[in-house]
């Protein structure tokens, strides 16, 4: 009995321990970003985002769109890109083997023509079958290719692409005009030095758009996109600009992220064989200039750049938190030579232990501490007392959390939240705790649970129980060559999977017979 | 309603900024004319259609309806065809100016500007006609 | 343990509840601040435009803030506005004291008082703000340095060229913000650049001979034909580009030269600027280099080829000897 009473102690002091470490850094970050947030408002008004608009001297770009299976929104998708307010900008689609309308729809409305275009091929991809250029918009351009993957995708507008910068969207992202100047302001500021930049991306969901600007913004009325609003506030906004601030940026959301277009060939491209390929690129691309000591910034823009949908059904929402952990963990298992060392700065030293600890084990310890104290009361261990008392610090914590994100957003956009929403998001602040937390740790759990089971080769399980396994095992490994070709059952080592759900972009319905050609698992 | 009402002509003024139609207002008033505000290019249009005025100076970069949009618009009615416009903005590229003229624009003038030199050039323009 | 966290708690409360309050309150503030200033613009607009076209006005007396908001409407309008309502608005400010408090704020111990007071000198358009923005210049700080230099290019000050292009070329101040004010600045900054021209910096030279391409004319391209042969590529490829801009005929035969340089990006942008300047007796290097050379050369030089003759392109790209940018280049000019 006194080794279980002990067992639980120091559970109760690891957790503690934990717990009080992982709110620190919150609180500290929400300190850094606000002094970030503020210094960046204030520098606004004499950043020249007016000037660069008309301005020669401001780089041009091009935007590069893989598509698959895109046909419902692909028009409306090039037709924001074309609009964009920016001085010079190219836009290349790359069809990567859709086998619905997608392409009929853009030929028909922009009159595309084939042409023959001289392609980089710095980076390998699948077979490019032709490209087309518009007949209408002489700086709209196809690639189409064989299916490949959104990575293998980006890597043929890679190739494709004339200017010496690119910028990957995602065919739902909703783009404002300016989006392209602020993201690229501090490419604009500093060409020499900054080699990527990303910007905040917001929930769409309840926001009034139209014709690529949100007029309003709303909270959804879905309980599940809420949730992740008030997640967003707390998490994202804070996260990211802390870190981009420490110089450590991990991650550019692939639904819109710049980058110059040199580094991106230097590091190979984007990687076709994980399905956190925005932040391997990112990772990788500190990895390559840390290691050769050379001068560079990656960016990220404390302004709305983009706005997409979230999740409203818990399927599909699980779905992509168990992609987006996946992601995670082949991205810090590919780079863990930079863990600790301190040549790699505050990335290696600061950055990665931290994404380690909090965001990839954190959420086997709070889920375990979610079960323990259970036990622990059965076992007639716990002071019920403390546990409420505690409980009730952790809940308001994580509310002056959420409030202190609010409060910034508040403070810096100008869009003001109405007083209903406002209300309703302190109410979600608290509720989040009861549940939705719980639900999102276990959900990453089994994120973290697919990639160790993967990474153990539990090659024999799968060759033997395809029809027993769930269906989204099923989409992982449907991850072989498009259906003319016999379709192995398995494929044990990490080879190039057609099917890449990818970092980003919307999730499809699972029920779909494997022999489909595999379209992106989308965000 | 038709210009010829009061002797002062009318002018269209329309901008997004308030500043620069209250700047363009003033001198213009002061100078005889009588001024209609539009505050983007969509209400530009309808003002246009409803008192047909002598002349537009109209913005480029408006929110619903650029001046582009709009020049061509009046150019594409018959009833305001008519219209002389001058683009008022800040976008000076030879593109932009080529652009103008094509929209059917008469006059381009460039910001930041001088409202004395944009009424010199609407007397010009007004007394072209 | 327990008393602990109760208090614990208790703080947090208290914590987020004055956060709320606060944001609550500050909600309330900002829109009434807005409603009285709309209300104190609204009753001295008149005399506002009145005083921008020209006029003597005899203002009202004035408190404190209400003669604040005033000064930040005449210097709104002043971003709008050029020539003599911009003199007039210098004149209300000169007189005023005011460009005296802001140039006093210039050494402020606090960064943002700094900035903005360089930005707002900007604004009143008064010249007498000169020397203490050129000296702001130098500030350690990278927004106050964009600051004034943005409020130097407002006030056409020629005398601030060469520490502009310095500190672009030595990244002091953003690209954007650099670039414009040169070339707000405009025709008065050529001599200078022109000067700047022979540098012992690169960096300096390259910059000077971008912004002459964007606010000159042919007639400044002697000294940049020159250049073509300047030891630093970044200058030579600027050079090429800058030319390319200014139409300047007289520099093709040097151009043509380039295209045999030994950096490819040199040879690119000469491939560009021949197209610009439609120099036919180059089009068999641009051939040359459009069939052989790497890729961005060879792009270059397609383009070119497509802007001096699709019709020679075409049969060019049908040959066997044709390549991909030929027939790219090729193909593209006959559909648009």
């Amino acid at each position: 009995m006194d080794a279980v009473r002990t067992a639980f102690d120091v559970f109760g002091i690891a957790a503690v321990a934990y717990f009080a470490a992982l709110n620190l850094t919150y609180i500290a970050f929400t300190g850094l970003a606000w002094r970030s947030l503020m210094a960046h408002l204030r520098a606004r008004r004499f950043s020249g985002v007016n000037e660069a608009l008309a301005s020669p001297l401001t780089p041009p770009v091009s935007m590069l769109l893989p598509a698959c299976n895109e046909e419902a929104c692909i028009v409306e998708a090039v037709h924001s890109l074309l609009a964009l307010r920016y001085p010079e900008h190219e836009v290349v689609v790359v069809n990567d083997g859709s086998t619905d309308g997608t392409v009929a729809r853009l030929t028909e409305a922009f009159d595309l023509v084939p042409v023959d275009k001289a392609l980089r091929d710095s980076v390998d991809t699948r077979a490019v079958r032709g490209a087309y250029v518009s007949r209408r918009e002489p700086q709209l351009w196809l690639i189409d290719k064989e299916n490949g993957g959104k990575s293998d995708a980006l890597n043929a507008g890679l190739s494709a692409a004339r200017y010496p910068y690119v910028c990957a969207v995602d065919a739902d992202a909703i783009l404002e005009e300016d989006a392209l100047l602020r993201v690229a302001k501090p490419i604009i500021d500093d060409p020499d030095l900054v080699v990527a930049a990303g910007g905040i991306v917001r929930i769409a969901n309840g926001c009034i758009v139209d014709r690529g600007q949100v007029l309003d913004v709303r909270l959804p009325k879905s309980r599940l996109a809420t949730f992740q609003v008030i997640e967003y506030f707390r998490a994202f906004l804070v996260g990211r600009v802390g870190w981009s601030r420490l110089k450590s940026l991990l991650i550019i959301s692939g639904a819109f992220g710049l980058f110059r277009r040199d580094a991106v060939e230097a590091v190979g491209g984007w990687r076709t064989d994980t399905v956190g390929e925005d932040a391997e690129l990112v990772v990788r691309m500190h990895r390559h200039m840390r290691e050769r000591d050379e001068e560079y910034r990656i960016e990220f823009v404390p302004d709305p750049v983009c706005w997409t949908e979230a999740p409203e059904s818990m399927r599909v929402l699980s779905r992509q938190r168990r992609r987006w952990q996946r992601g995670l963990a082949e991205t810090l298992w590919k780079h863990r030579t930079m863990f600790g060392r301190p040549r790699y700065g505050t990335l290696g030293m600061v950055a990665l232990p931290y994404f380690v600890l909090f965001e990839l084990i954190g959420p086997v310890i709070q889920l375990a501490s979610f079960f323990v104290l259970p036990v622990a009361f059965v076992f007639g261990m716990l002071d019920v007392a403390i546990l409420v008392a505690f409980a009730i610090v952790a809940v308001l914590l994580g509310v002056l959390l959420s409030v202190a994100a609010l409060a910034l957003e508040e403070f810096s956009f100008r869009r003001h939240l109405h007083r209903v929403d406002v209300v309703r998001m302190l109410i979600y602040a608290v509720v989040e705790n009861f549940g939705f937390k719980q639900l999102v740790d276990f959900w990453r759990l089994q994120g973290l649970v697919d990639v160790v089971r993967r990474r153990k080769g539990w090659g024999d399980m799968k060759r033997r129980g395809f029809a027993a396994l769930t269906p989204v095992e099923t989409i992982r490994l449907d991850s072989g060559p498009p259906p003319s070709e016999s379709v192995p059952v398995v494929s044990a080592s990490e080879s190039v999977p057609v099917a890449s759900a990818s970092g980003s972009g919307r999730d499809r319905a699972v029920d779909e017979p494997v022999q489909r050609p595999s379209e992106f698992l989308r965000r | 309603m038709s210009s010829t009402e009061g002797d002062r002509p009318v002018v269209l003024v329309a901008d997004d900024d308030d500043d620069i139609r209250d700047l363009v207002a003033f001198r213009l008033d002061r100078a005889g004319y009588e001024v209609l505000r539009a505050g983007d290019g969509q209400q530009a249009l309808d003002l246009a259609k409803e008192h047909v005025p002598d002349l537009a100076v109209l913005d480029v970069m408006m929110p619903k309806l650029t001046g582009y949009d709009v020049t061509r618009e009046l150019r594409a009615d018959a009833a305001t065809s008519r219209i002389p416009v001058i683009l008022l903005t800040a976008r000076v590229q030879e593109a932009d100016v080529a652009r103008g003229f094509e929209a059917g624009a008469d006059d381009y003038v460039k910001k930041p500007f001088s409202p004395q030199e944009l009424k010199a050039r609407v007397q010009a323009v007004l007394g072209r006609r | 343990m327990v008393q602990a966290l109760q208090l614990a708690s208790l703080a947090l409360a208290l914590a987020a509840t004055a956060f709320v309050l606060v944001l609550v309150l500050r909600r309330v503030m900002l829109s009434r601040e807005e409603r009285e200033r709309q209300a104190v613009e609204e009753r001295l607009r008149d005399d506002a435009l009145a005083l921008v076209d020209g006029d003597d006005v005899a203002l009202p007396e004035l408190h404190r803030h209400e003669a604040a908001i005033f000064a930040r409407m005449l210097a709104r309008y002043s971003r709008q506005l050029s020539g003599e309502p911009r003199e007039n608005i210098a004149r209300y400010f000169e007189s005023g004291g005011h460009i005296d408090h802001q140039i006093g704020l210039l050494g402020s111990r606090r960064l943002w008082k700094r900035a903005a007071a360089a930005a707002t000198l900007g604004d009143m358009a008064s010249p007498a703000a000169v020397p203490a923005l050129l000296d702001a210049l130098d500030d350690p700080a990278r927004d106050v340095r964009a600051a004034a230099t943005r409020s130097l290019a407002l006030l056409g000050a020629a005398v601030a060229v060469e520490p502009i292009v310095e500190a672009l070329a030595a990244r002091r101040v953003q690209r954007a913000v650099g670039g414009w004010a040169l070339m707000q600045i405009g025709a008065p900054a050529l001599t200078r650049l022109r000067g700047l021209l022979r540098h012992d910096d690169s960096a300096v030279r390259a910059t000077a001979a971008e912004l002459i391409g964007l606010v000159g004319e042919a007639s400044d391209s002697a000294e940049l034909i020159g250049l073509l042969r300047d030891p630093s590529a970044e200058v030579r490829a600027k050079s090429a580009h800058a030319l390319g801009r200014l139409g300047a005929g007289q520099a093709a035969a040097m151009l043509r030269g380039a295209l045999g340089d030994r950096i490819f990006f040199v040879r690119a942008a000469a491939a560009r600027a021949l197209g610009q300047l439609a120099d036919r007796p180059s089009i068999p290097a641009l051939v040359h280099q459009a069939q052989t050379d790497r890729f961005e050369a060879a792009q270059a030089a397609a383009r070119a080829l497509a802007e001096l003759s699709p019709a020679g392109l075409s049969t060019m790209a049908a040959l066997p000897t044709g390549n991909v940018h030929l027939r790219e280049a090729a193909g593209r000019a006959e559909i648009l």
